[in-house]
This record gives C-alpha cells, structure tokens and sequence, in this order.
C-alpha cells in the first residue's frame, strides 16, 4: 500500500531522506521513529506530495506520488507538520470543506462530522475560529479533517503530541478500528509506548537514513531499549549552574 | 516599531502608490491623505496585540502598565512622527481645517476600532456568508482574508467618496470615472500578486493535500476577489473595472504561484518589485479599464478570454508543483524539524 524504493529529498547541499526504501502492507500500522531532524517529518511530506522528490520512487494506494496526484490526494488523509490548517475558518467550517472536496453527500457528511467531534471532543470547539484555538484543539481538528473522508491510507504526523491522555487513547482506539478494516497508517511519534502499543511495523530512521526496518513481532524485548540501543545512549552531561541550591 | 515601520511602507511597493505619485503629482493630495489615513490604522493598534498572547502572559506587567503602554506607544513611535511630518508637509496650505479635523477623527477611530477585542473581530468575520458548491468555504475563508488587509479599505474610501459625490448630484465626467475606476482596481491589485500569501504557511500545505485540480484553486481565489471588487465598483464603471480586476489576477497569477509571500492581517499586501511585473500589471489594468470604457463592453470578451487561458496555464503550473513547493517556507523548514 505504501512502497518507498530508494527515496531522496535533499534542500541545496542537505539531504534530508537518503536512499529510503522500505513498505508498509495493507492494514498496517507502521510507526516511523527516530530523533529529531532524523527526516520522519520530510518523508511524510514526500509521500504526501506535499514536496517533491529528488530521487527514487514512491507509491501510496497504487499511484505514483508525483505523476497522479490528484488521484493520490483522494486517496490519502493526511496530518502534515503544520497541521495545515486556515485561521480564518472554524472547526466545523473545516470539515465542511472537506466533505465539499471528497465529494461527500450533506447527510453523510454530518453524521460523520458529529462523531468525530463528539470522539475527539471538540464539540464545544465546533464554532471557534482556529486561530482562537489550543494547539491541542488545532491538532484534534487536523486529524478529524484526515479522518472525515475515510481514506484508504494515513498519514498522521506526530498525532499524539500536545494531546491530552484521554484523547491519545481515543485516537489510539480510532487507529485500531480503521486498521482493522484495512486502512494503512503511517505515523511518526516519539512516544515509544503509544507507538509500541498500536503499531505493527517500526521504521526507525537517522540522520535521513533507515537504521531499522521490523515487524513488531520480530521486537525482543522493549522497543524503548531497542530504541536507545539504535540511536544513541542517553547524554548524561551536567549543566553546573541550573537549580537553587549550590552543592 | 520595526513592525509598524513594514505596515507604513508597504504601501510603497504597491502599483496603486506608484502609478498615483507618478501620474498624478501635486494633483494626488487626496489620493495620499486616504493612504496615510488607511496606513496610520495599524500604527494605532494595541503593541501589546502584536505580542503572543502565551508571550505577554509571561511578563511581569500590571494591568495598569499594559494600558499605559497601549496609551503611550503611538507616540513614543518614531513612525508617528515621521507619518504626520510627511502629512503636514504635504497637506500645510492645502487643507482645510475640516480636512485636518477628519484626518484627526480617522486617527482616533483607529485607536478605537484597535480596541475591537479579538472576539468581537471573530464576530464580525463570522458573519460573512457561506457559498455552496466545493468552492463554497474556500470563497468565505478568502473572503475573511480579503477583509483582513488594507487595500480593501483604501478602495473602499475611494469608491464611497465618488459615491457620495455623485449621490450629491456632482457630475464627474466619463475619463474621470474611468481613472478612478483603474484607481480602485489598482488599489486592490498587490494583492492579486500575492494572492496565496495570507495562507503561508500551513494553508499552503493544506490546498496541496485537497483533491482539487490546479485550475480550481485558482477560481476559488479569483471569484472572492470579484465578490469584494464588484461592490466597489458599481459607484464607478463596474464593467471596465471589472475587466481591470480580470487582467490584473491573470497578471497576477504568476507571481501569486511563483513566489507566495507571508502576508500579515491589517497591512498593505505587500507588492511586488514595481518594474518590470509591477509596471506591466498597473499598465494593464489602466488599460483594459480605459479600452472598454471608451470602446464598449465588448472588449470584456478579451479580458475574460485571457484570464481563462492564466486560469488553465497556472492551474498546470500549481499541479507541476516545483517552484510553489521550493518557496514553501515550511518545506525547508521541514528539513529541520524532521
């Protein structure tokens, strides 16, 4: 469902994604993983065709992310970095346009709005504009954007952060349910326990490339010792002036 | 004050200011009272609005304080002084003292409007209406946008002084309707350059990942655009005006995709380089306003034919994507944030 083969992104003299190339089936739940500037962010961008590639190939539901992208946009719901969000419509303004553009009919559209609000607990947010609103609410309405059109792949990226615990296990829940009905999942997170709680498949990248490609059955152990046995052991450097008390 | 410094000098970039400076002279007193008036707004805003709301929570200020700082900060602002010396200087002995007291009355209906708390803002915005079909959001958010920034208003005043001087029963003849029908227009066309610059950054991304075609985009940002010029156009000539507004977004359709600025809310739109792009859109604009009113209306056929080709041509280029995408400011920052 999402085939990556030898992928690179580069911005001038930097490369972001180097030769990335690994796939994730039809109903997975694959979590990509890695430190921050690792390149999770820019490979959902490239496979969203929110940036174009440099190199290599990539096809999400069947269709080559440069050449058909219109055919991939209905294809995809998408949580990019930025949430991608207009400050001058509200909530419900946002899902209305996204029902309008996936061609969803009224009644669908407001059965389908009304649970993922109640879900998602945004009902008292409904009618705020987003810029009057928490980044957690912002975070909440891009992925019931993503959601709303039922699309046959998910790009969420870092969907739990700077979301309350509740709504994580919620989101969680509503990940599952759509695995299960064969909708594929890419996220990125740095929660190692949520990943490892919902994900079926790890991709762990860095400094652009993949470092660790694994069915999360294959995991021996703690994906979080996995993790840190991967990426590098924890700095324990001090930083002598910080605290009231001098010792 | 490095703000406020953008916001007055904006308006220089613009074709409006240009083309009225150069083809108007001493003659454009008014022109340049409404843009000092229309600039001198966001220089009366509350500093304190400027500042995140997360930000000025952390500071250690009274209430007191933070009004103080409100009361004192235009005048403390060196661009104050710099704007009224630039309005006395043009305006002493070509006045008159209702002139002053207006100008005097619009300086403190900014102060006042700038206390419209966000909410109340909201309020209003929120009652701009919905539109159906697939464009239906995207023309309301446009439309908000459109009402968020300053040259709307500057044409605005223009086209209500000329309403209110021919509801009076003053005659003015056909050639100057038509300048000021070209003045409106160009009064609103920086932003037909810079058409996607108030949804940098995360808009961008968002109209990337809807399913429509390039061309579709572009329609949905032309009709807000007409939606807001054609009541400004009917005191004046609206169908030459209307003709100006579609030579100006074909115009402007390729700096619109090829280079987005980031636009802040209640500012001038900020223009691009005056020559060449800036010199070939005013001319065309005073152009096509000036053949179709002394020529007829079919020559509209000739605007509209040319905005449908900059529609299909730019649609592609948006689909293509490249040069929208390298200038997106979030894609290179993504590199970082990975």
């Amino acid at each position: 469902m999402i085939s990556c083969q030898a992928v690179r992104r580069a911005f001038g003299d930097f490369t972001a994604v180097d030769n990335l190339t690994f796939e994730v089936a039809r109903g997975a739940i694959c979590s990509l993983l890695g430190p921050n500037g690792a390149g999770k962010s820019t490979t959902i961008r490239v496979l969203t065709g929110l940036l174009p590639l440099t190199g290599g190939e990539a096809q999400v539901g069947g269709h080559d992310v440069e050449a058909e992208l219109t055919a991939l946009r209905r294809c995809i719901g998408v949580v990019p970095d930025d949430l991608g969000l207009f400050d001058s419509l509200t909530v419900a303004e946002h899902l209305s346009l996204t029902a309008a553009v996936h061609g969803l009919d009224a009644r669908t559209a407001r059965r389908r709005s009304e649970q993922l609000l109640d879900a998602l607990d945004l009902e008292r947010a409904t009618d705020k504009f987003i810029s009057a609103c928490s980044h957690g609410m912002r975070k909440k309405t891009a992925l019931a954007i993503a959601l709303l059109p039922n699309p046959r792949v998910l790009f969420l990226d870092e969907p739990f952060e700077g979301v309350d615990p509740v709504t994580s296990r919620t989101i969680c829940n509503l990940l599952q349910q759509a695995a299960e009905r064969e909708t594929t999942i890419l996220l990125t997170t740095h929660s190692l326990a949520l990943a490892q709680s919902i994900a079926t498949q790890f991709v762990v990248m860095l400094d652009g490339r993949l470092v660790w490609n694994a069915m999360a059955t294959e995991v021996d152990g703690s994906l979080e010792q996995q993790y840190f046995d991967l990426v590098g052991p924890i700095a324990a450097r001090e930083v002598d002036w910080l605290g009231w008390r001098r010792y | 004050m490095r703000r406020d410094q953008r916001s007055v000098f904006a308006f220089t970039g613009s074709s409006f200011f240009i083309l009225s400076v150069v083809v108007m002279m001493d003659a454009g007193l008014f022109v340049y009272l409404l843009i000092a008036m229309v600039a001198i707004i966001p220089l009366s805003t509350d500093p304190s609005q400027k500042i995140p709301g997360s930000r000025l929570g952390c500071w250690p200020l009274s209430r007191g304080e933070l009004w103080i700082l409100r009361m004192a900060s235009p005048w403390v602002n060196p661009m104050t002084w710099v704007l009224a010396t630039l309005v006395i200087a043009v305006g002493a002995g070509r006045m008159t003292i209702g002139l002053w007291l207006f100008v005097a009355a619009i300086v403190v209906g900014g102060l006042a409007v700038s206390s419209i708390p966000k909410p109340l803002e909201h309020a209003v915005l929120r009652r701009v209406p919905g539109f159906p079909g697939i464009f239906g959001q995207l023309i309301r958010k446009d439309l908000r946008q459109i009402l968020s920034i300053l040259d709307v208003y500057l044409a605005g005043l223009l086209s209500g002084f000329t309403a209110v001087v021919r509801l009076s029963g003053i005659d003015i003849p056909s050639d100057g309707l038509m300048v000021l029908t070209a003045l409106v227009v160009l009064a609103l066309s920086s932003y037909t350059l810079s058409l996607f610059a108030l949804d940098v950054p995360a808009g961008l991304s968002r109209y990337r990942l809807l399913p429509l075609r390039g061309w579709q985009s572009l329609v949905s940002k032309d009709l807000s655009v007409l939606l807001v010029s054609v009541p400004l156009l009917v005191p004046l000539q609206p169908v030459p005006g209307i003709g100006a507004t579609l030579v100006a977004l074909s115009i402007g359709h390729r700096s619109s995709i090829g280079t987005p600025r980031m636009q802040s809310p209640w500012r001038f739109s900020r223009g691009v380089s005056f020559f060449p792009l800036g010199l070939v859109h005013a001319i065309g604009i005073v152009s096509a306003s000036a053949m179709i009113s002394h020529h007829g209306t079919l020559l509209l056929v000739p605007c509209l034919a040319g905005w449908g080709w900059s529609i299909v041509h730019y649609g592609k280029a948006i689909e293509r994507g490249a040069a929208w995408l390298d200038a997106h400011p979030s894609g290179r920052a993504s590199s970082g944030t990975a």
